[in-house]
């Protein structure tokens, strides 16, 4: 008997027993569906916070120093220490923000931060005003800025106070449409700036799928992009010579950077102290450590509950194999009777396990990918489809369940004697 | 000599209370060609002989030689292919596939032959015009009559060509004029040279045979001839 010969007996027995054979698509399309819904609910969910992570740069760490005493520079001895430690340390930026709101014009654009009265003398910031901020030449490099035309800051543009910005992206477009930025003159209060660079779009670059969290993510990934970096030592003009009290250091990688975190820990320790200072170690990298384990928890556990529905549709399968065994004995042995080989019996029951479990997870995918369309609906606000991996993973372990669960029944089936067989009725 | 069996039991639940001795040391020898009649009360062991002559059971003691072979030594699988090659089988309660159609069943044998579809087709057309059936070949078997059926079951049994039919009470079900015509069916195979073993419990049709063999209490109480066994 050959394999076309028992594909065509295996469609012949599952339309003869519609029902039965409906029954036991229905476990493997549950099966199914759900493992589709919950795999790419999952994928949904952890893709967003995974974006985000992301565009903060990767393997940073935020500090904040200050001293009460007027003498010590800290950031001064922040920046020669990690220095020192160039074999597990990138970069060190300070990261300064301008307290004034000044207005920034090129010829006839400007860019100035809208009030609005919100009444009883409360005042509401409105529109989009960049990020005025203040570092030196490794800043682009810390928080994962590339240049995208023109030159990033360089150490002299900090030593020298020179008079000189890099551009965001979407700052860059807002003040000069498709215009080259490049070695343009912008005014910061009056002020003339060169504009050297201008940085690559971080959100053009980064997926946030549909998440819950994804127009918060693409806004804050957004505001990335619009932003203005001055020379740190520019603090003279803009903050009266404040100190910066804020650093980013960014390690070499995941393993350097927490003994980087050790170190500068116990270095500000031994500078500051609970009455002449604060410090304040923030590690981005453990959030997203914390967030990659708990989406790996997440996932073992929609894995599990995916598994267990798998499970009871195969025993599902298992069970109606049996059953089916059992209501056919008598043909089964006819069909020895009439001279099939054991292995003919086992093939015809395996193909048709394979074919109902295979067709059933056809339905089982559709009803999927309806479920995870729903879904991602409800709880993204956007269109979610299964990735083609999950789909063929899928329908592969849909036949496998109907030749795994198919096997017992069908070796069963196949080792009686043709007279007890045909003793059933 | 096709069939010999010397010896032969079948014991059911040996050694118990129950026990049952359904055939209890048959010897028996049938040659090539013949049309042998298999009579006796219900109960007598009929059944259980021609289950372990046509190899669909297997025999507690005793030996039985089928065309030379010794099948008690065959694996399972070359007992299949003997069921498939060389007995047809027929059965009172017709035991056709319900889901099939009459060709489909008659094709049966033939595609565990592994032979092809057109070959296929047309040697089962071929069998169930030799029964009158043709017409019938696209029906299922709950739209045939019990007579229909029958002779479905019979075109089952002839589509391999095997050199020996077996029919346990093919007319036990049919009333007695289509119980005729399937008579008639396998005193036509058997003027082919077909060797025919037929049970029944009806003297009328056992009379017809050559041969005729009464068994009682798993015993042959008597062999031979119309004449001889007395009917
Ligand atoms: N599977 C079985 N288990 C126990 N006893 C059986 C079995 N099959 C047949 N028998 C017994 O063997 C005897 C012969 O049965 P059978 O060959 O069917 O008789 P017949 O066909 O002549 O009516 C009967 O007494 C019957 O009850
Ligand atoms: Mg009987």
């Amino acid at each position: 008997m050959n394999f076309t010969q028992a594909f065509k007996m295996a469609a012949k027995s599952i339309s003869a027993n519609k029902g039965r054979s409906a029954l036991t698509m229905l476990g493997v399309i549950i099966g199914l569906a759900a493992v589709i819904i919950l795999v790419s609910y999952a994928q949904g969910q952890n893709m967003a916070m995974r974006a985000y992570y992301e565009s903060m740069g990767t393997n940073t760490i935020n500090v904040s120093a200050s001293s009460y005493r007027g003498d010590v520079d800290i950031g001064g001895a922040l920046y020669d220490y990690c220095l020192q430690l160039d074999d597990l340390v990138v970069g060190v930026s300070p990261t300064g923000y301008l307290y004034s709101d000044p207005t920034i014009k090129f010829g006839s654009k400007t860019i100035s931060r809208q009030w609005q009265s919100m009444g009883g003398g409360a005042m509401m910031s409105t529109g989009q005003y960049p990020n005025l901020i203040l570092g030196n030449d490794k800043y682009g490099l810390c928080n994962d800025y590339v240049i995208a035309q023109g030159r990033d800051l360089s150490y002299l543009d900090v030593e020298k106070e020179s008079k000189v910005c890099v551009l965001g992206s979407a700052v860059a477009e807002e003040l000069f449409g498709f215009a080259d930025p490049v070695d343009k003159t912008i005014t910061v209060n009056g002020t003339p700036f060169r504009v050297i660079g201008v940085y690559e779009s971080k959100s053009g670059t980064i997926n946030v799928g549909g998440g819950e969290d994804a127009q918060w993510i693409k806004d804050s990934i957004n505001r990335q992009d619009y932003i203005i970096l001055f020379p740190s030592t520019m603090t003279r003009l803009f903050n009266n010579n404040q100190p910066i009290d804020q650093y980013i250091i960014k390690a070499k990688d995941a393993e350097a950077l927490k003994e980087v975190t050790t170190l500068v820990n116990g270095f500000l320790a031994g500078f500051i102290s609970q009455d002449n200072g604060y410090y304040y170690i923030d590690n981005p990298t453990n959030y997203q450590n914390e967030q990659a384990e708990a989406d790996k928890l997440q996932q073992r556990f929609l894995g599990g509950i995916a598994a267990i529905s798998l499970l009871v549709g195969g025993i599902g399968i298992m069970n109606i194999m049996l059953v089916t065994v059992t209501e056919r004995t008598r043909e089964i042995g006819i069909r020895k009777a009439i001279g099939a080989e054991r292995k003919s019996i086992i093939v015809q029951f395996l193909i048709e396990a394979a074919m109902i479990c295979g067709i059933g997870g056809i339905f089982g995918i559709l009803a999927g990918y309806l479920g995870t369309l729903i879904v991602g609906k409800m709880s993204f606000q956007t269109i979610l489809l299964p990735s083609a991996g999950i789909t063929v993973g899928a329908f592969l372990i849909s036949v496998a369940l109907g030749i795994v669960f198919g096997l017992y029944p069908a070796v069963k089936a196949s080792g009686l004697q043709p007279v007890e067989a045909l003793r059933a009725d | 000599m096709l069939i010999d069996i010397k010896d032969l039991y079948k014991i059911y639940h040996e050694g118990q209370e129950s026990e049952v001795r359904a055939l209890d040391g048959v010897t028996l020898q049938i040659d090539r060609g013949e049309f042998v009649a298999i009579i006796g009360q219900s109960g007598s062991g009929k059944s259980t002989l021609m289950n372990i002559l046509g190899c669909l059971d297997i025999p507690t003691y005793g030996d039985y030689h089928l065309d030379g072979t010794d099948v008690t030594e065959l694996t399972d699988k070359q007992l299949a292919h003997i069921r498939n090659k060389q007995i047809g089988f027929i059965f009172q309660g017709y035991n056709l596939i319900p889901a099939l159609n009459a060709r489909e069943n008659v094709e049966l044998p033939l595609i565990y032959q592994g032979v092809g579809m057109g070959q296929r087709h047309d040697r089962a057309l071929e069998a169930l015009e030799r029964v009158d059936m043709a017409d019938r070949a696209g029906h299922i078997p709950s739209e045939m009559s019990g007579g229909q059926q029958q002779r479905v079951a019979i075109a089952r049994a002839i589509a391999a060509r095997p050199p020996i039919i077996m029919a346990d009470e093919p007319t036990g079900a049919l009333d007695s004029k289509t119980g005729r015509q399937v008579l008639e069916i396998l005193h036509s195979l058997h003027a082919d040279g077909t060797t025919i073993i037929l049970i029944t419990h009806d003297n009328g049709i056992a009379a017809t045979a050559e041969r005729i063999v009464r068994l009682s209490d798993g015993k042959i109480v008597a062999d031979g001839t119309r004449e001889e066994v007395g009917l």
